[in-house]
């Protein structure tokens, strides 16, 4: 068996796909990779059991290949030949020769057969959602920071998809403080959760590219399959519920402002420096058209940014975790933002003017 | 179908010594019991077969008159208390006047007892409780028992006893135990017809060196503590003399052994900074207080108490221990922490009481400095002292005029020498040589600051941060109820400690705000450890040892790493530190960070003066 591809060809999607591998494993063929070779395409698949993506590359390949290699040795070897070359493998028995140019590399592989390959579930219903990649990708990155990371209460650890009538909602929240977007589909469908791991979720964000491309998202039982140019990616879904976020909503502040977002996120930055670094407290202080933030670490330093804003409701004196504020600022990518209140004690509304479906709510603290 | 009817006194006796009377050792407990209620002052035990075969024990107490001593082997007589009021008051170890009658019950017995002023002892002996004659017998004064053939008459309990080794074992803990505690009397010890051990009336801290061991006693410290009517004291070994069982814990409370859920948890408490978890302190410890305070009928062997107010006493016995282990090396001054059991310099401390008090040696006066890093020394730090709010040290620089070497006797670490192999730093103190895990000291330095900082920086309350999704959970009724009652009380203990908690049914509660600090800890244990420890002990201190252990990787990944070359000054500053910062004895994981190798140490390994 023997099959010969480009170096460049090769070397973007093997990178695409290696990035769900894990490093350090139980199972030793999770490490691998596996290449499928017919005709005139070559399939690459990663896993590890909880995700898999797989990729296709159409190419004159002039050969068929059925195993798997270390993805780490692969990817190592094709970064470091020279650009251009022609890469050669020849599988015998358990090992396959990698060949270009005067260099040589004698691997190790392991059986295709033994591969843990997940399939797609064909049985139960099967929901249907088509979206741009520019619009599926710029939805994600408005929400994916607030997913908990590692949380005992699992079903934070991702992202909910919620399917209402024509909408597309995305959610995400760590119990702290809570993002979420909406978009409009062309097609109306039944109401229907399902909550997205978070490394699929970021996974996603790396392989979606800015085109118009369509991305044909299909949900069934316990899976969510994720389809678009040369790649299909599958991951399991995470079983449980999802908090009820409407009720985390607030309607009616009335005390809000609008603010040009690098002008505040740089000024946040600033305070935040002088923040205590466990708690990274900070005060914002609402008076007549102006906007104090302050902090203060436990060596009792004080840092006081003042900015001008157009601001005339009720004076305000409001506490938060400034990384909550400077993850939001960092993502929602507008000039301006709406920050609304209602008092002290209650929560936060985070909002952009051009697009009325975000929305980001964080808690205050008490300082 | 069996008619109920009363028991018999043989059988009622019978059952009630098997709640009092497991082992012979238990046994052996009571009748010493009685001894010291007597007013003993020298006790003479004899085993045999570990004290299955027999147990002898005579004494020189008040005695039992003639006319008493039938009544002596009867259930509930006893002359200990008449009435309620002396229950409640109760300052006798025994008091329920059923031990001899249990005893009596399930062996044989001879009880002979010459009462003060008699002329001569009377005897009586009883088999299975059945009392013989009153005979004349010879004694020379107080009372002699001897119990043979322990539950001759009850196989079934006599089936599980162990071999005769273990039983003996139990015997000398129950010695051990109230010998510790009785240091005015002397006991001499028997056992199979051997002398074992015989320890003379004496001070306290001879009685401890007798029974715990001299490196006990050495690497411990005193502690004598009143307040509020309490007097705490004892002895208490160092952090670095842990253990890893239980052992070596003795808490006695008006003079009477006992194992208290609650003295434990307090003393756990105090040693959780300086101690590695799996690691147990040992300690020898009296709790005296008004015996109206505490109630000893609990359980028939008087192990247990209650206190009718235990927050003051976990709170008392917490803040004596914690000022003691939290005391900086500089104040403990000389105390060595150098001999632990792997330490090959382990030097000859007479472990006298005195040593131990105020620990201080025979200083080498002439013991000569390197006078150019001491000028140096004087430059970089002088400043610093001056404006230091640490009045000795500023006391110590005026008075300029005693000259340098008192200046040294003020630096109990002294100067820093050499840094070996990135790792240990050396210095030269007025005692000799010591030896510094610099990785160790710094790390402590550093969570000693952080947790001060920390501490002003929450000042009355902590930074709260209320959960947009507050977390439910299902709660048991005690965890409910302890909500319940915190409600009452406008939730003041819970807000203080950061957190708001709240019910949504009889059987769930919430959590809707957390510590700002422990924020992405998981709030359903959090909040169950909090309550559990409001419930129990009425504070808690869950916060702070949560805070705590985030604090202390803060500051392992803040300290100098090993390798990390440091300068004269730096080491020197780094001493200094260690003097003014609490716990600097022990890193936050519990290892010593400093040993200190005396000159009489050195002298030793080179046979100088021999």
């Amino acid at each position: 068996m023997n099959i010969k591809i480009n170096r460049e060809t090769l070397l973007k999607p093997l990178s695409s796909v290696c990035g769900i591998i894990e490093r350090r494993h139980t199972l030793p063929i999770l490490s691998n990779l596996l290449l499928e070779a017919r005709e005139e395409k070559l399939v690459l698949t990663a896993t590890d059991l909880e995700m898999q993506i797989s990729l296709s590359i159409f190419s004159n390949i002039g050969g068929e290949l059925s195993t798997t290699i270390s993805a780490k040795k692969l990817l190592d070897i094709c970064r470091a030949l020279q650009e251009n070359t022609e890469i050669n493998m020849t599988t015998s028995e358990s090992r396959i020769t990698v060949k270009a140019g005067k260099s040589k590399f004698n691997l190790q592989t392991l059986p295709a057969a033994d591969y843990p390959v997940m399939s797609k579930v064909l049985t139960g219903s099967n929901t249907l959602i088509r979206i741009s990649q520019r619009e599926l990708k710029r939805l994600l990155r408005q929400v994916e920071f607030a997913m908990a990371q590692q949380d005992i209460r699992y079903y934070l650890n991702g992202l909910l998809f919620e399917l209402t009538a024509n909408r597309l909602n995305i959610v995400g929240t760590d119990g702290h403080r809570l993002s979420y977007t909406s978009t409009e589909l062309n097609q109306n469908y039944d109401k229907q959760e399902v909550i997205l791991p978070r490394k699929t979720i970021i996974e996603l964000i790396k392989l979606l590219d800015d085109s118009d491309e369509q991305v044909l998202i299909s949900l069934t039982n316990g899976q969510a399959n994720f389809a678009f140019g040369a790649i299909e990616l599958i991951s399991k879904v995470i079983d449980g519920k999802f908090p009820d976020y409407s009720r985390v909503i607030p309607v009616g502040h009335q005390n809000s402002f609008s603010v040009n977002r690098i002008t505040i996120l740089l000024s946040m930055q600033r305070a935040s420096i002088l923040s205590n670094e466990k708690y990274r407290g900070i005060r914002m202080v609402l008076g007549n058209n102006s906007l104090k933030l302050i902090s203060t670490n436990s060596e009792q330093e004080e840092a006081e940014e003042e900015l001008e804003i157009n601001y005339n409701k009720e004076p305000l004196d409001i506490g938060f975790n400034v990384t909550y504020m400077i993850d939001v600022l960092n993502n929602v990518g507008s000039d301006e933002v709406i920050f609304s209140f209602a008092d002290a004690n209650s929560s936060c509304l985070v909002t952009v003017p051009e697009d009325s479906n975000y929305k980001y709510v964080v808690m205050p603290m008490r300082i | 179908m069996p008619r109920i009817q009363l028991l018999n006194d043989q059988l009622i006796s019978q059952i009630a010594a098997g709640e009092v009377v497991e082992r012979p050792a238990a046994a052996l407990k009571e009748i010493l019991e009685n001894s010291l209620d007597a007013g003993s002052n020298d006790i003479h035990i004899s085993l045999m077969q570990g004290g299955i075969k027999q147990i002898r024990i005579s004494d020189n107490g008040k005695g039992i008159p003639r006319e008493e001593l039938n009544l002596a082997l009867t259930r509930h007589a006893t002359s200990k208390i008449s009435n309620l009021e002396e229950l409640e008051r109760v300052a006798t170890l025994g008091f329920r006047g059923e031990a001899l009658a249990s005893i009596a019950a399930i062996s044989r017995i001879s009880l002979s007892s010459r009462f003060e002023g008699n002329s001569h002892a009377w005897k009586i002996s009883s088999e299975g409780g059945y009392l013989g004659e009153i005979v004349p017998a010879a004694l020379n004064m107080g009372t002699a028992i001897e119990v043979s053939d322990l539950f001759f008459n009850t196989p079934a309990r006599r089936n599980f006893l162990k071999t005769e080794n273990t039983e003996f074992g139990h015997c000398e803990e129950v010695i051990s135990r109230i010998a510790l505690s009785r240091p005015q009397i002397s006991f001499t010890v028997q056992h199979n017809g051997r002398s074992l051990s015989r320890w003379s009336q004496g001070s306290s801290t001879q009685r401890f060196k007798d029974i715990l061991g001299e490196e006990f006693l050495s690497e411990s410290f005193e502690i004598d503590e009143v307040a509020n009517g309490f007097r705490l004291w004892g002895i208490a070994a160092q952090p670095t003399f842990s253990r890893n069982s239980r052992d070596k814990q003795y808490v006695y409370v008006n003079g009477r052994f006992v194992r208290d859920k609650l003295i434990s948890h307090a003393i756990k408490q105090a040693y959780q900074d300086v101690l590695h978890n799996d690691r147990f302190p040992a300690y020898a410890i009296f709790l005296e207080l008004d015996p109206g305070l505490v109630d000893v009928n609990v359980h028939p062997s008087k192990t247990e108490v209650r206190f009718r107010d235990g927050q003051s006493i976990h709170r008392f016995i917490f803040h004596s221990l914690n000022k003691r282990l939290a005391s900086p090396t500089g104040a403990i001054n000389s105390v060595s922490v150098s001999k632990s059991e792997s330490n090959p310099f382990k030097s000859a401390y007479p472990a006298d009481a005195n040593t131990l008090r105020d620990g201080t040696y025979q200083s080498q006066k002439n013991l000569a400095l390197n006078s150019q890093s001491e000028e140096f020394y004087k430059t970089l730090f002088g400043n610093i002292h001056n404006s230091n709010v640490d009045s000795g040290i500023e006391k110590q620089n005026s008075d300029s005029e005693n000259g340098i070497q008192n200046e040294v006797e003020d630096f109990p670490l002294g100067f820093a020498l050499v840094q070996i192999h990135g790792v240990y730093i050396l210095a030269q103190n007025k005692h000799g040589l010591v030896i510094v895990d610099m990785h160790a000291a710094h790390e402590r330095i550093v969570y000693e600051k952080l947790k001060c900082n920390f501490d002003i920086d929450e000042g009355h309350q902590i930074q709260m941060q209320p959960l947009l999704i507050p977390v439910s959970f299902f709660a048991d009724k005690m965890e409910v109820s302890t909500v319940v009652e915190e409600s009452k009380s406008g939730y003041g203990n819970l807000s203080k400690l950061g957190f708001d908690i709240g019910i949504l049914s009889p059987t769930n509660l919430v959590v809707r705000a957390v510590p700002a600090i422990l924020k992405d800890a998981d709030p359903v244990s959090l909040a169950r450890n909090v309550l559990h420890d409001l419930k129990e002990f009425g504070s808690s201190r869950a916060f702070t040892e949560r805070r705590n252990e985030m604090l202390a990787t803060m500051a392992c990944h803040a300290a100098v790493r090993a390798n990390r070359i440091l300068t004269l000054q730096e080491m020197n500053g780094l001493l200094r530190d260690m003097e003014t910062t609490e716990r600097s004895g022990q890193c936050n994981h519990g290892r010593p960070t400093w040993f200190q190798i005396s000159m009489n140490d050195l002298d030793k390994m080179f046979m100088r003066g021999k």
